[in-house]
């Protein structure tokens, strides 16, 4: 089994859920029901730890822990998509991101946990619940808000023509695409996308939403290269604030 | 623009300075209130954790989860609307409500029987626990079915009446959804172990004091 | 979190003159059986208001004090350290929750108390309303204010409501990571390298007076609290949690080599009791004035998080829907 081509997966994974979450968390606080910041908490609180979990498998592997790995790095060393690292923007945007994202994101677990590299299997099978709950919570917002006041599902409809290009980035094909597909360690982008698709139109469908025209709109591509937006940058200069004071110390 | 040592408020982009005063408020900014059931494990009986506002049940159920279930281990949740709960007066904690209490004559009665679900209160303080389902026409049958069924087990101080379709429970094939809860540990207390590095620290203390 | 030097109204006995004695006798006997009152019991109008203002005040101290430790939820060093954080301001979060349902059951509704607190009408705990300057902050707030709180908190939980019992139970359950969590964070820096341990000690230096400050006025300078006291509202007079704070936690802030910026910080042999410096009380009544170093960035976020957040409650509201009280 070709060692790169499944570390370019794990940090493609690894690098999403970490940069979301961190994202997301900082709705903490601000949120716009009690209720709601607590659910939204617990889910990028979700999305860290399966970062972290994935860092632990690159580890094995021979890279650096996983604390350096996501600390030390600089934005062209980071494989997440430019969705995720986009600024949070109102709470129609982050809604509609954790949406598209999510819904992204449980169909690879569902297709990791077929893999024929086991411990990625056995990680995915194992976190595949907590995105249950993610894609439930998305889906059914969106439902909801979608099909509610003109006010709402304008804001809505805004975010999704603004996401729809960055979230089609999130299935920019890896170099090594062809092979994690012929040897089973992962469907693939293409797989993953039309899955994705089906999915999300099967929401948007019971809404008064539209999903914009998937032919005239253009991807949002390179953030699997190392390539950002100017967004990412500072989210990671920031992440690291207090972790660079002393890299070597114990926080 | 107010610049603040949380780069998360600077990013809110507030104007510096007292704000203009706030506009009022629409009539009712809030929502409905579900009450909420909880599952510790398989078997265990469901019991009371607490209310959350929420617009319908479904988002009910979203919120519950995360707001009751995100430590304790958790096997499955009900959520029922708070206005669909029929609420029995409060008795002494030695008393038992249904023998205290005169159980009326049913105001609406359904054409078919259907199922209750009947929450007991067994100490002031405590939290309402379910005690059972029965079949009945109106909440007074149910009631009375209820007294019939489980009421003569020690001090009850409290009766909780819900239709049961009032009542959405989580589905068998969700419970992996708790399936990780009891492995978060750092969320829990017992993560946090230092006594060691406090010991260790003494002792340098000690062999370098004068 | 939250600590005593709650503002209980000053108690107006002649209102409960108006009272029924029959009921109020049967009242009072109730609790003095230790059984809790519930939300459709009989009760005093004064037990009512002063239970309300109590539970408004601690849940407003725990939406606010979400926000000095959510200061650093984006900074947090290191995996541990930043889920950890995420999870106790998230937890803050959640009390207010349970908070405000437990004084729903009183008959005053969440976006009552909220509007309130936006307003500037209803207070909350005053250490809020300081800056956590550097991750240190954070720490010490994790670990001594959490403290704080949880000593508090444990006494109110005996207290004669209901709702407010229950609310605490899963409370004081939760703090229990909180404390741990802190006191973890604040012994890696304290044993760590110089410049932590600088940063550590400096960030207790700001502290230690909002500390003192977090358990209220000394008893003789706080309005009669007898009657709250009888009805079990009110636990534990001021200086007795500031005392058993201060037992608790002064020797192991000393076992770390850290010091307490008051140099009359000592355990009097004779009386058994801590001797301290008097904190500035003025500066206290300064501060839940409105006039603290964050008092206007702390109620400028809530209601812009509120105001924001209007739209997605605007959108699912039932125009035909009744406010119910939740129901314990
Ligand atoms: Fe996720
Ligand atoms: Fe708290
Ligand atoms: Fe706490």
């Amino acid at each position: 089994m070709n060692e790169q081509a499944i570390k370019d997966l794990l940090y493609k994974l690894a690098d999403d859920q970490l940069i979301l979450g961190h994202r997301n968390s900082e709705w903490t606080g601000f949120g716009p029901i009690l209720e709601e910041d607590i659910a939204f908490s617990s889910m990028a609180q979700d999305k860290i730890g399966h970062s972290l979990a994935f860092y632990t498998l690159l580890q094995e592997f021979g890279e650096a822990d996983p604390d350096t790995v996501a600390f030390t790095r600089n934005a062209n060393q980071f494989h997440s998509s430019q969705l995720v690292e986009l600024p949070n923007g109102e709470y129609d945007f982050s809604l509609i991101r954790h949406f598209l994202y999510d819904n992204a994101e449980f169909i690879r677990f569902e297709m990791l946990a077929q893999s024929s590299y086991e411990p990625i299997a056995k990680v995915a099978t194992k976190l595949k619940g907590e995105v249950k709950y993610h894609v439930l919570h998305a889906n059914t917002w969106i439902k909801n808000l979608g099909s509610s006041t003109e006010e709402a599902i304008l804001r809505l409809q805004s975010s999704l023509n603004e996401a729809l290009p960055y979230a089609l980035g999130m299935f920019e094909k890896s170099k090594y695409e062809q092979e994690l597909i012929d040897t089973g360690v992962y469907a693939g982008e293409e797989a993953v996308k039309a899955e994705w698709l089906k999915r999300i139109q099967a929401v948007i469908e019971k809404t008064e939403l539209k999903l914009p025209d998937l032919e005239s709109t253009a991807p949002k591509y390179g953030g699997r290269y190392g390539d950002h937006t100017e967004h990412l940058q500072p989210l990671l200069d920031e992440m690291a604030e207090v972790f660079k004071i002393d890299p070597t110390a114990e926080w | 623009m107010l610049k603040s040592l949380d780069p998360r408020v600077t990013r809110l982009n507030l104007p510096e300075g007292a704000l203009p005063p706030a506009e009022p408020k629409p009539v009712l900014d809030q929502f409905e209130t579900y009450e909420t059931f909880h599952q510790k494990k398989e078997g265990a009986a469901y019991t009371y954790v607490g209310p959350v506002h929420a617009p319908n049940e479904e988002v009910a159920f979203l919120f519950s989860k995360e707001q009751y279930s995100r430590r304790a281990a958790c096997s499955g949740m009900w959520v029922a609307r708070t206005s669909h709960i029929m609420v029995t007066p409060y008795v002494g904690d030695d008393e038992n409500v249904y023998d205290v209490i005169r159980l009326e004559e049913p105001t609406e009665r359904s054409e078919q029987p259907e199922p209750y679900e009947i929450f007991h209160l067994k100490k002031r303080g405590k939290a309402h626990t379910h005690a059972g389902r029965v079949v009945a026409t109106s909440y007074q049958e149910a009631l009375q079915e209820a007294k019939r069924q489980f009421g003569d087990k020690g001090p009850i101080v409290n009766v909780w009446v819900v239709k049961s379709k009032h009542v959405l429970q989580s589905a068998e094939e969700d419970k992996d959804m708790w399936l990780t809860v009891p492995e978060k540990k750092y969320r829990e207390a017992t993560a946090y172990k230092v006594m060691d590095k406090i010991t260790k620290y003494k002792e340098e203390q000690k062999s370098t004091a004068p | 979190m939250y600590g005593g030097g709650n503002v209980f109204e000053a108690t107006k006995f002649d209102t409960l003159q108006n009272e029924d004695p029959a009921k109020l006798a049967e009242f009072e006997a109730r609790i003095a059986r230790g059984e809790k009152i519930e939300p459709t019991d009989w009760m005093p109008e004064l037990y009512r208001k002063q239970l309300i203002r109590m539970i408004e005040q601690h849940a407003h101290s725990e939406i606010i004090g979400a926000l000095p430790e959510g200061t650093w939820i984006t900074r947090a060093p290191g995996f541990r350290r930043k889920m950890a954080q995420m999870a106790k301001v998230q937890d803050e979060v959640g009390h207010a929750q349970l908070l405000y349902s437990a004084a729903e059951t009183l008959g005053k509704s969440r976006e009552q108390m909220l509007t309130d607190l936006i307003n500037g009408k209803s207070k909350y705990s005053n250490v809020f309303n300081y800056p956590a300057f550097t991750w240190a902050d954070s720490n010490i707030i994790s670990w001594l204010i959490d403290a704080g709180a949880i000593v508090n908190q444990l006494a109110n939980a005996k207290g004669s409501y209901g709702p407010y019992c229950r609310a605490l139970d899963r409370i004081c359950a939760e703090e229990a990571f909180h404390l741990k969590y802190g006191h973890d964070a604040v012994v890696h820096m304290a044993t760590g390298s110089p410049k932590q341990r600088e940063m550590i000690q400096a960030a207790l230096n700001r502290w230690w007076t909002p500390i003192m400050h977090f358990f209220g006025p000394p008893d003789k300078m706080s309005t009669h609290t007898e009657i709250l006291m009888r009805w079990k509202v009110k636990m534990a007079s001021n200086d007795d949690m500031r005392q058993q704070f201060l037992d608790m936690y002064v020797p192991k802030i000393w076992e770390l080599g850290l010091t307490v910026p008051d140099p009359n910080l000592k355990k009097n042999p004779e009386t058994g009791k801590w001797d301290y410096t008097e904190p500035d009380w003025e500066e206290f009544k300064r501060v839940i004035n409105g006039d603290g170093p964050c008092n206007a960035e702390r109620l400028a976020v809530r209601r812009t998080a509120e105001e924001r957040g209007a739209w997605v409650r605007r959108a699912l509201l039932h125009p035909k829907a009744k406010y119910v009280k939740p129901l314990a």
